[in-house]
């Protein structure tokens, strides 16, 4: 095997030296655009507080970032760091679910951040997890609204729709009146949800979500008796804050608050093909390229899993 | 493996703590990263890690087969001016590759792509050795539309 580390490898190590240092800032967006950060211009634009449409990025940039990395301007992917105590039957859960994020389980990186979470200190490979998505199951909500590519929210005379490009889920709102759905008699990926102003805060309960789906991607659980609140606040033109709480007693010893999170709006524009078509990228998790090929040929190999 | 080698690596390991928070990032050694020449036999521009498949001759002439998954995902790539079409043309197969990994923990052959060049010493793809995070470059391809202006 023919192998060549320098000098090549010391130009590498300066792009690795200044990268967390650009992450840590929220870093630079696909193709160079850099974060869209908020524009003083913006401040004195009329808009609609009740307006929630449009598409809204948590990382103010379009495309995102694929798998990892924070953003202190919106807060990390995780639901948020002020976990309750766990029932018996929420620490059995949360013993099973293994996730691939976080800091590598059992190495000396994730000892010396005992004050984080546990949950953001037990990484595996991949290819030993149990995550859901990684076999291109919906996120459900709450996963789905932490992840930081864009959404858009299209608002219809009953409902609004959240589209996700992550994933390319569609979750529905329905702001028609009707009461949330308590004990449903079927759960779903993405649960029953409804929507109610309160004063200019646009509240959502969802209720119904298949336990099956994680809270966030460092595999805290759910039961299906789960009720998620939103709460949406547009606090400027291009400024949409958002704060959840989780009620699930079955598994959590008591109500959990999200850190807040924040998104920025962005013009279709902003997001683009190399044809120059705007709007959501389709991304997609379809089994035949997630499960079929890059886990089996890729991924599993990686943690040393041959198939 | 040299000593100063060795150093390079320990030096990495405390450059890249963010890096290592990554659901990929569990199987692979950033700190290790590693330089192979090889020939491509497969691609695959596909969501949410398009994949590259290469083989590598060894000191001995044999052939080693090799698979490696980049960060970026297409909606990353296509935003930085990589298409699907473009890309697939530079990885082309047989096409004469100088690739940068981030071995498996686990010792086989696969590996997270660091940096990629063509013959000609190119970066392909915008994978330039930002390590995981970065943002694909290369520009607009030619006949994109122009930059409109934003909000």
């Amino acid at each position: 095997m023919k192998t060549n580390f320098l000098p090549a490898s010391v130009t590498l190590f300066g792009a690795l030296l200044l990268a967390p240092m650009v992450w840590a800032q929220g870093g630079p967006g696909p193709g160079g655009r850099g974060i869209l950060a908020h524009s003083p211009a913006n401040d004195n634009k009329p808009y609609d507080k009740h307006d929630l449409s449009g598409i809204w990025s948590r990382n103010g940039s379009p495309g995102g970032y694929g798998g990892g990395g924070t953003c202190r301007d919106c807060g990390d992917r995780g639901f948020g760091t002020d976990v309750p105590p766990l029932t018996p039957l929420g620490q059995k859960m949360f013993d099973a679910n293994k996730p691939s994020y976080g800091r590598l389980l059992g190495t000396a990186d994730a000892a010396a951040h005992s004050e984080e979470p546990i949950g953001r200190r037990r990484a595996v490979p991949p290819a030993n997890d149990t995550d859901p998505y990684q076999h291109c199951n919906p996120m459900g909500p709450s996963r789905a609204l932490i992840y930081p590519d864009p959404l858009e929210m299209i608002a219809l005379p009953d409902r609004i729709i959240q589209q996700f490009e992550w994933g390319y889920g569609t979750r529905t709102i329905w702001t028609d009146g009707r009461k949330p759905l308590m004990d449903p008699d079927e759960p779903r990926w993405w649960g029953y949800s409804v929507g109610r102003w309160d004063g200019d805060t646009f509240v959502v309960t969802t209720t119904g979500v298949d336990e099956r789906t994680w809270v966030d991607h460092f595999g805290y659980p759910h039961s299906v008796d789960m009720v998620l609140e939103e709460r949406y606040r547009r606090s400027a033109y291009d400024v949409l804050e958002l704060s959840m709480t989780i009620t699930d007693p079955k598994v959590y010893t008591r109500p959990w608050v999200s850190e807040p999170k924040k998104f920025r709006k962005l013009t279709k524009d902003a997001i683009k093909t190399v044809d120059g078509w705007t709007g959501l990228m389709e991304d997609l998790c379809a089994p035949a390229d997630e499960v079929e090929l890059f886990n089996k040929r890729v991924r599993d190999p990686a943690g040393g899993v041959i198939h | 493996m040299n000593s100063k080698w060795h150093v390079f690596g320990a030096l990495l390991a405390l450059a890249i703590p963010a890096a290592a928070h990554h659901g990929t990032g569990a199987s692979y050694d950033l700190s290790k990263p590693i330089t192979l020449q090889g020939t491509v036999t497969e691609f695959h521009y596909a969501n949410p890690h398009p994949q590259l498949f290469f083989d590598v001759t060894d000191d001995k002439g044999g052939v080693v087969h090799w698979s490696a998954e980049f960060y970026p995902n297409p909606s990353q790539l296509q935003q930085g001016g990589w298409g699907k079409k473009r890309s697939e043309a530079a990885l082309a197969v047989g096409a004469k590759i100088t690739i940068t990994l981030a071995p498996s923990r686990a010792g086989t052959q696969v590996g997270a792509i660091l940096k990629l060049l063509n013959d000609k010493g190119e970066v392909l793809l915008g994978v330039g050795g930002g390590g995981p995070g970065e943002v694909p470059q290369g520009g607009p391809p030619a006949g994109a539309a122009p930059e409109e202006k934003k909000e």
